[in-house]
């Protein structure tokens, strides 16, 4: 009864751009489910509970899941609540995996959803927020005020990954058009998919390295938007989906190791991650993740990647520490072709974060869209058969990190820590 | 001024049977000296146990000498220490915090070392501690952790939470009007019950001091709440927040921070002879708009208490049960929750004792106060509850509630006791 | 600046009621007692750091609770003046007439003998194409000292004698 098998039964999003002004958040909710439930060929009586999450900061609305219960049609149903930020979308596919694997009466088949409407708040406010409490004790300890600006508000997300992108470029040999490489095909991708922020189909490399710096080594033209935008995912019982789907996803493996954070943080955390493009915390997720799945060789067992990057260095640093390519050679992959459409290991062939980030949402369309590839119904298919596909994001201060491993047959190996 | 004291954490080992403490004020605890659940063994469950191996509670207080990171750090650290385990034993951490009652995003980014999380899976639930350890539970019962930590709190005196209340309102029609918030959503539960069922405000007012003067034995209670002489002409003479409601029958939110462990039933045999069961838990959430529900009801709780009673078994709660810990906001709202659970109805009051630590009343830091629950309960049965100690407590309840007028609640049943 | 074209499509507008988040009303609660010793070492311009004994790790800036153990670090060592940079990144300051980008630029140090990054500034005369991850830096006192972070006035240049060092021999094609 307890551990059992989960599998993903269905996907949707709702369309996704930079102002969603024709919907309020709850609307906007109600088109993802809706797409979900026609994806999965059922309707909401079939949904035994619910999984919400979003990071609330950006819209100034404190536990939205309690407003949006019509909507989202959980009328009298249980509800749960999972928000770590940027990973919240792989936190709530994890949440919505333990739901049904743990086996209390009555709950089978949960909708998990993720949402952000990120044009109803002031973006750079809610993203200034995660250490804004943190930085406000050194202006107490000596740091004046526009020197402290200056130096934590170094474009606050972009900023902590600019460190790491340093010192990732400096380990790799990266170059700049290695960077502006990786965008490009994110964005060809994105223009494939239906529902996605960014399309560029024609874009190249060398309009992206004629923007200005942001924040040195990122240029505008790299830099991820921030969209507005929902999705919502099925996780039922082995045995309930084959009811919904022909090919049911099966979830295999999931962690999601914490680390101490980087850069910033006063007394309670921070600042020991001497190099921030190590990632422990996703080394070991990995780790973890690969073990209850049975994978022994991620990089021939896998075929499938969908990793959170917001920025390009992030897309090759991240496939590297989950063991996907060799330490350091990530940009050549990209050079030779083998993460395209039509490679050996394509990664993000949805268009990845970079061309679509709507903060709750996008870790959960991570998880969404390599589901997608293993049933055959993405927006934008690869040719080949998917068998293991991953989903992965990242968040925190760089320090949490969410990893989910899916593939067509049951080989859970791991069954209960006697 | 609140106190800076913490309670040491208790052993979960107990020793010998202890005597039965005298109740002072017969209105304020029944004194039962025999167990009057059934034989907790007979029950059909249909749902895994998951065993309670350790809890700690930092004492509440109107403000707590300590920021969140020492709050947090000192129940993990209690919670182990208590329970003789190590941190390299735990597999997972659960958290229980809210974005803006600490005024930050990702509450839980800073929280990684203090909550000793660091490399361990690591994960936040943004409801009430209750729920928190519902997913500690999920986590249990999949199979793949053998001890989670699950800890919750806020610091309400860094920002009133009154006010953060009305951001958890509809932006729509509600936002502008600024009409909407925790007080007066509770003055209309209470009218709305009072009109209901005839009900007056003094019965209600007795539940309030029942609290009162239950939380003066309670050594783990905010010390502004502790108050043996209080009188019925003292609640409802206090200062009146949103008519009907009065100052004394609110549950004020303080600063304070709990933790529990959570082990499978294997794993929890082999760390302490006498691990609390969690038998069976249900949750529910009923619609948002105050006008489209019955609020002299709680429907989300009548499921809850469905769901749960499936899963341990229980088929009449006024028989197996023998303590109910209940997450009241409001003094009515204790009356209205266990009528949904079944153990009273609007004419006569509860036969079981409720609330022996003073319930919410006795403090209420926001997101720790289900998990508090909890850890009373879980006292009850292990005879650590000191001066507020039913005995013979087998089974017992405890809730948790979320959104206005406990839109959303869950129920557990703990099992457990010398004799099973 | 150039425009990027992408496929964009027009959503009308819905009505828009206005909101507040009090950030700034927020009475953030930190405690400082344990780091006192820590503040009054930087008046005498002298840098301490706070080891903790289970796992030897030692954090500067203090830290109240090491992660890896679950303990409070009580240790105070003293640490020299020199440090690497660890890693770094750069703000650009745009002049308003010419709108020109200069780069200005900002690094976490890693002290000697700790094991924590501290953010900081650099000194004004080093440029920020010279600057790279693992050069050597020292601590530049400001002139009176007030027992509280900005002594530390900014990071300075120490030379490097390996910064052309040939690490290994190059193999011959």
């Amino acid at each position: 009864m307890t551990g059992r098998q989960v599998a993903i039964a269905g996907a949707g999003f709702c369309e996704h751009a930079s102002k969603r002004s024709d919907v309020n958040m709850a609307e906007m909710v109600h088109e993802a489910v809706e797409n979900c439930l026609k994806n999965a060929n059922c309707d909401i009586s079939s949904i035994d509970a619910f999984v919400n999450g979003n990071m609330p900061g950006f819209e100034g609305v404190n536990l939205p899941e309690l407003w949006m219960t019509d909507w989202m049609g959980a009328r009298n149903k249980p509800l749960l609540r999972v928000t770590t930020g940027g990973t919240t979308g792989g936190s709530i596919g994890i949440a919505g995996y333990y739901n049904v694997t743990a086996g209390i009466p009555g709950i089978d088949t949960v909708l998990v959803v993720g949402f952000e409407h990120q044009s109803c708040g002031d973006t750079s406010v809610g993203l200034a927020s995660v250490a804004y409490a943190e930085t406000s004790i050194w202006t107490k300890l000596g740091l004046s005020m526009d020197k402290m600006t200056r130096i934590f508000g170094a474009g606050a997300a972009i900023g902590i990954s600019s460190y790491q992108a340093i010192n990732y470029m400096k380990r790799s040999g990266a170059t700049e058009e290695d960077l502006a490489r990786v965008v490009v095909q994110n964005r060809h991708n994105a223009a494939k998919n239906w529902y996605t922020h960014l399309k560029m189909p024609n874009l190249t490399i060398e309009e992206i390295l004629e923007t200005p710096f942001i924040s040195y080594p990122f240029r505008y033209g790299m830099v991820t938007p921030a969209s507005d935008g929902a999705c919502a995912v099925i996780f039922t019982t082995e045995e309930k989906a084959k009811d919904f789907t022909d090919i049911p996803v099966y979830v295999n493996g999931v962690a999601s190791v914490s680390n101490e954070s980087a850069i910033l943080g006063y007394s309670g955390s921070g600042a020991c991650q001497l190099d921030p493009c190590e990632q422990i915390g996703a080394v070991e997720s990995a780790k973890l993740a690969y073990s209850q799945a049975g994978i022994s060789f991620p990089e021939k067992e896998i075929d499938y990647a969908e990793v959170y990057s917001p920025l390009p260095t992030q897309e090759l640093q991240w496939l590297e520490r989950l063991g996907l390519f060799e330490e350091n050679t990530a940009h050549l992959r990209y050079r030779d072709g083998t993460t395209a459409p039509n490679g050996e290991l394509p990664v993000n062939c949805s268009g990845g974060v970079n061309s679509t980030n709507s903060i709750g949402a996008s870790g959960l369309e991570r998880i969404a869209e390599a589901a997608l590839q293993i049933m055959g119904k993405a927006g934008n298919q690869v040719p080949r058969t998917v068998h293991t596909a991953i989903g992965h994001s990242w968040g925190g201060v760089i320090n949490l990190v969410t990893l989910m491993v899916m593939s067509d047959q049951q080989k859970r190996k791991w069954k209960g820590v006697a | 001024m609140g106190k800076k004291k913490s309670s040491k954490p208790p052993a979960t080992k107990p020793t010998a049977k202890r005597a039965a403490k005298p109740a002072a004020k017969e209105a304020a605890t029944e004194k039962r000296t025999r167990p009057q659940g059934g034989q907790a063994s007979k029950r059909e469950r249909t749902m895994e146990r998951v065993g309670i191996v350790g809890y700690y509670q930092v004492k509440p207080s109107m403000d707590l000498q300590m920021d969140r990171y020492e709050a947090a750090f000192t129940a993990v650290r209690g919670a182990l220490d208590g329970a003789k385990l190590k941190r390299k034993d735990l597999t997972s951490v659960v958290s229980a915090t809210n974005d803006f009652y600490d005024g930050r995003t990702i509450s839980n980014c800073f929280t990684v070392e203090a909550s000793g999380s660091y490399l361990k899976d690591e994960t936040k639930v943004e409801m009430d501690g209750a729920y928190a350890v519902l997913y500690g539970m999920m986590r249990v019962l999949s199979g793949n952790h053998k001890l989670v930590a699950v800890w919750g709190g806020s610091m309400a005196s860094c920002f009133p939470y009154e006010v953060t209340s009305l951001l958890s309102t509809d932006p729509t029609f509600e936002r502008s009007t600024e009409l909407l918030n925790v007080m007066t959503a509770g003055g209309f539960q209470m009218r709305s019950y009072m009109n209901r069922f005839g009900v007056s405000a003094e019965e209600i007012a007795k539940v309030a001091v029942k609290n009162h003067q239950n939380a003066s034995r309670n050594e783990l209670a905010l010390a502004e709440s502790q108050d043996e002489s209080i009188t019925l002409d003292k609640v409802l003479g206090s200062d009146p927040l949103s008519s009907p409601v009065t100052d004394l029958m609110y549950a004020r939110p303080c600063d304070g921070m709990a933790c529990i462990l959570l082990a499978p039933e294997q794993q929890a045999l082999k760390i302490t002879d006498h691990p609390i069961w969690i038998a069976g838990v249900g949750y529910s959430q009923e619609n948002y708009y105050l006008g489209e529900r019955d609020l002299s009801k709680s429907r989300s709780m009548e499921d809850a208490a469905k769901m749960a009673f499936k899963a341990a078994g229980i088929t009449d709660p006024k028989k197996e049960i023998d303590v109910a810990e209940i997450f009241e906001h409001f003094a009515h709202e204790e009356l209205i929750l266990s009528n949904a659970i079944g153990l009273s109805e609007p004419s006569s009051p509860s036969s079981i004792p409720i609330n022996p630590s003073g319930g919410a009343i006795s403090g209420n830091a926001l997101f720790a106060t289900g998990l508090v629950r909890l850890i009373e309960c879980a006292k009850q049965i292990n005879n650590e509850a000191k001066g507020h100690q039913i005995d013979g407590v087998h089974t017992a309840i405890a809730s948790g509630q979320v959104g206005f007028c406990a839109q959303n609640n869950i129920l557990f049943v703990l099992e457990g006791g010398e004799k099973q | 600046m150039v425009k990027m074209e992408y496929i964009k499509k027009e959503y009308e507008r819905t009505r828009k009621t206005k909101g507040k988040w009090y950030l700034s009303s927020y009475h953030y609660k930190f405690n400082i007692t344990p780091f006192i010793p820590f503040f009054d070492m930087l008046k005498e311009k002298k840098l301490m750091g706070l080891k903790c004994r289970g796992c030897n790790i030692v954090y500067f800036p203090p830290k109240l609770v090491c992660g890896r153990c679950l303990a409070k670090p009580d240790k105070w060592v003293p640490l020299r003046e020199t440090g690497v940079i660890a890693t770094y990144t750069a703000t650009f300051d745009k002049d308003p007439t010419t709108g020109e980008l200069t780069p200005a630029p900002i690094i976490a140090v890693r002290q000697d003998g700790s094991d924590s990054l501290y953010i900081a500034e650099l000194s004004p005369d080093v440029k920020f194409d010279e600057v790279y991850a693992g050069m050597p830096v020292k601590v530049k006192w400001r002139d009176t000292t007030q027992g509280n972070l900005s002594d530390i006035e900014y990071y300075g240049r120490v030379d490097d004698p390996t910064e052309k060092m040939e690490l290994y021999k190059q193999e011959e094609e």
